[in-house]
């Protein structure tokens, strides 16, 4: 059995495959791939896929994980072209390679996302002065928290008619922040007329801000 | 764009993948090399159509030809359907996302009467008028349909412009050809039907005038224009041969039957009375136990699905049966796929089977007796004994099952009370069955459940001249089966017999309930095989303001000599046998299966042939 991590980009129409349609779609890519994958031996075998981090109905991202097992030695490229051959419009392997780390040293993840109008020099004083009090659910209840010592903005530019904004957030096993708990409350506050047009994943980082692989 | 605007509201609305498509072997194809295109419409929502086999066959039948470009096409749900009327978004096709009103040919599939109002909430929704006669001459926007409920569609006439009665592989594909052709000629669609009637197979219904008797009651079904005075279905001489998809378009949503599906045989040889399915599908035929194993690999790869299904009315019938099975164990097994064998009777249901059917991890067991007593059984000639039944449950009892599900129908013909309670005196024995057995599971208790529907008369029967029972005789006898049961091992179910009632009305519905089912679902019914939208009362007021009775379809004996709504429509089942076959039940008696003894029911005259 030989371990295997795969990132790959989902946009476009496969953005509307929520995570528990995408677990089974992958299922049946790999059937469909014919690399020699690694079924769980229980009473109920079924091909073993992990995913690094959930990502949520209708977003779009260039870098998801995910982890799998082989039986038989493959060399990664061929693996990935096997695999881009069975994968629906939207979905795409970009690098197949042998894992040297856990998921859990996963802390932060990069969105990026397009608002509709110039809202930069809103959005801006908003990470710095807006009210980020917000109500979050979790699996115990609803908490009160504030995001500001969470937040971080990365980027803030104008793109053609709309504003284009990346912002830092906790992601992983300890936290994790959604955008759209950040977004929400822009839109909220911002005074102009602007829409969410779009998100996507665009960076998972470790502890240090390293690219985690 | 279309597509934007469509994005713009995915979000707010439930499994948005339902409308957006792009799933794996959905077929893309240039839309302006094409000449022909066919928008595959399945009058309910994408987790029903998705699942049904025969638009998968058609689907890739006709995109197998490179000029022809077939889409599909399902009811959006409330949620999305109140969007799309309020921002001006027409009914699409999930290929090209362009809108249903750009087609050719806009074909749905009439799988059960319950959704002839959602047909025209999707016409409409589309933006094409659902009167035929208000769509103009112009050679486009051609819509046609198919499927079993065609065999009596009378009830749409003024919707459609065509039928396709039968088998469609063949017959569709001629269609398109000859709209193909008089495009091509500058035709327009008056010439291109009356052309289309001399297909065999189509019906064009303005081509036919019926008239009535004071009474209600047909007086004449007249030909004109030259069109055939009886249209005969259409039926695939060499069924093995037969074009079958090597692809299924695999959602990504979970489906009612996610799964890849062979069709393993057509037709049935068992004519039970009471089934349409039984004698419209006619003549028996089997695909070869090779065929099958070929198509069951091709699909599996193709799709990767976990779930194989060998389809059809009666897949335990088939005469290869156990070598069909034996050639896909070893490759089920290899490949991780679950063998699923539905529509399994329970007289030839062995020991071997059902290890099969325990790969599936399946709780319980599911039988239809249909009926509570031999008498009744003997009428509906559903010929399942009750010590085969039994034989059955102990297999099935040693073999670790501990529910079991017994469906019954009520309100069959000659039904009396006693019949009624023998459902639970028939439960009662499978409970007492299970506590002889000392070879029966361990530290669990029996659950048998009696599950009832009522029973709904239907064309090419030879229940046709019967009357449904009435909602009043109904709940009587629901009383008199909840009254009979005693034991918490038993549990009983039903529905309400508003929706079957229906049903009755539109399955031998003549062309004056068009009027009715426009008025419904101008007063807002749609969905109606969906509990939560069905509303009765709805209906009662469009027959009440149509001046039509319910009563009269569905609950009226008919004369043998009666003209029926669709004694124009040949599906070589004569009236002479359905006459024999009525009074046999009348008299208790039982026909014995097609295998062991041919009962002239008309088919082997029209193909030519003995089926065996």
């Amino acid at each position: 059995m030989i371990k295997v991590r795969a990132v790959f980009e989902k946009c476009g129409r496969a953005k509307y495959i929520s995570h528990l349609d995408l677990n089974r779609c992958m299922q049946r890519c790999f059937k469909r791939s014919g690399i020699p994958i690694w079924y769980t031996e229980g009473f109920n075998p079924h091909i073993y896929i992990t995913f690094a981090l959930p990502l949520s109905l209708g977003y779009e991202s260039k870098v998801e994980i995910m982890d799998f097992n082989i039986t038989e030695d493959e060399p990664f490229e061929i693996i990935a072209e096997k695999l881009n051959k069975a994968m629906p419009e939207g979905i795409k392997v970009v690098k197949v390679y042998s894992p040297q780390t856990k998921h859990t040293l996963i802390k932060y993840a990069d969105f990026k996302m397009i608002f509709s109008g110039d809202v930069k020099s809103e959005l801006e004083d908003f990470i710095e002065n807006g009210n980020m009090t917000t109500i979050k659910k979790t699996k115990r209840g609803e908490k009160e928290i504030d995001l500001r010592e969470f937040v971080r903005l990365t980027g803030c530019d104008k793109e053609g008619e709309n504003t284009s904004v990346t912002l830092r957030l906790p992601a992983g096993n300890d936290l994790n922040i959604n955008p759209s708990l950040v977004t929400d409350l822009f839109i909220a506050q911002c005074g102009k007329e602007t829409e969410l047009l779009s998100v996507e994943r665009t960076a998972i980082l470790d502890a240090e801000d390293k690219i985690f692989e | 764009m279309l597509r934007e605007k469509i994005e713009k509201y995915l979000l707010d609305i439930q499994k948005p993948a339902r409308y957006i498509g792009g799933e794996t072997g959905s077929v893309i194809k240039d839309k302006s090399k094409v000449s022909v295109r066919f928008a595959f419409c399945f009058p309910d929502s994408y987790d029903i159509g998705m699942s049904h086999l025969g638009m998968k066959i058609l689907y890739s039948l006709k995109n197998a030809r490179e000029d022809y470009w077939c889409e599909r096409v399902f009811a959006p749900g409330v949620d999305f359907e109140e969007i799309m009327r309020r921002e001006g978004i027409p009914l699409y096709a999930l290929e090209s996302l362009d809108p249903v009103k750009d087609f050719d040919f806009i074909g749905f599939t009439l799988q059960y009467e319950l959704a002839y109002t959602n047909i025209l909430n999707m016409l409409d929704l589309a933006g094409i008028p659902v009167y035929a006669k208000d769509r103009g001459n112009e050679l486009f926007n051609i819509v046609v349909a198919g499927g079993p409920c065609v065999c009596n569609p009378e009830p749409l006439a003024d919707f459609f412009d065509i039928f396709i009665l039968g088998e469609g592989e063949e017959v569709n594909l001629e269609l398109m050809d000859l709209y193909k052709q008089m495009k091509a000629e500058g035709a327009d669609k008056k010439s291109f039907l009356k052309k289309a009637s001399q297909i065999k197979g189509i019906y064009v219904p303005s081509l036919y005038d019926v008239s009535y008797h004071e009474n209600g009651i047909i007086k004449s079904i007249t030909a004109k224009d030259g069109a055939p005075e009886k249209i005969k279905k259409r039926i695939i001489e060499d069924f093995d041969k037969v074009f079958y998809p090597e692809e299924f378009v695999v959602p990504f949503t979970d489906i009612v039957h996610n799964r890849a599906s062979v069709e393993v045989l057509r037709g049935c040889i068992r004519g039970c009375r009471f089934c349409q399915a039984g004698f419209i599908y006619r003549p028996f035929r089997e695909k070869s136990a090779d065929s099958v194993c070929r198509q069951a690999r091709a699909l599996c790869e193709s799709t990767g699905y976990e779930e194989l299904s060998l389809a059809s009315l009666s897949t335990s019938d088939h005469s290869q049966i156990s070598d069909i099975i034996s050639g896909l164990i070893p490759y089920t097994e290899k490949e991780h796929v679950n063998l699923s064998l539905p529509s399994l009777r329970v007289d030839n249901f062995s020991k071997e089977l059902m290890e099969e059917i325990k790969k599936v991890r399946k709780s319980g067991l599911t039988f239809a007796p249909e009926a509570g007593t031999q008498r009744l059984r003997n009428v509906i000639n559903k010929n399942v004994t009750e010590e085969e039944l039994m034989r059955t449950c102990t297999t099935a009892f040693t073999g670790g099952f501990a529910n079991v599900k017994l469906y019954f129908m009520m309100g069959l013909p000659t039904e009396t009370d006693d019949d009624i309670r023998g459902m639970t005196a028939l439960a009662q024995r499978v409970v007492d069955l299970f506590y002889s057995l000392p070879d029966r599971p361990k530290g669990r208790g029996v659950q048998v459940s009696i599950s009832t529907a009522t029973f709904v008369p239907k064309p090419f029967t030879p229940f046709e001249f019967e009357p449904q029972a009435t909602r009043e005789e109904i709940m009587h006898k629901q009383q008199i089966l909840m009254d009979s049961i005693s034991s918490k091992k038993i549990k009983a179910s039903w529905h309400d017999p508003s929706t079957s009632i229906l049903e009755a009305v539109l399955a031998r519905g003549d062309r004056r309930v068009s009027e009715a089912i426009y008025k419904a679902w101008k007063m807002g019914s749609k969905f109606d095989s969906w509990g939560e939208h069905f509303n009765f009362d709805n209906w009662q007021k469009a027959f009440d303001e149509c001046g039509l009775e319910m009563a009269f379809y569905a609950s009226r004996r008919r004369e043998y000599d009666e003209i029926m709504p669709w004694d124009h429509l040949d599906y070589y089942i004569s009236k002479d046998f359905l006459i024999r076959e009525n009074q046999k039940a009348q008299a208790e008696q039982t026909t014995p299966h097609c295998r062991l003894h041919c009962s002239a029911c008309g088919v082997s005259k029209e193909t030519g042939r003995a089926c065996f």
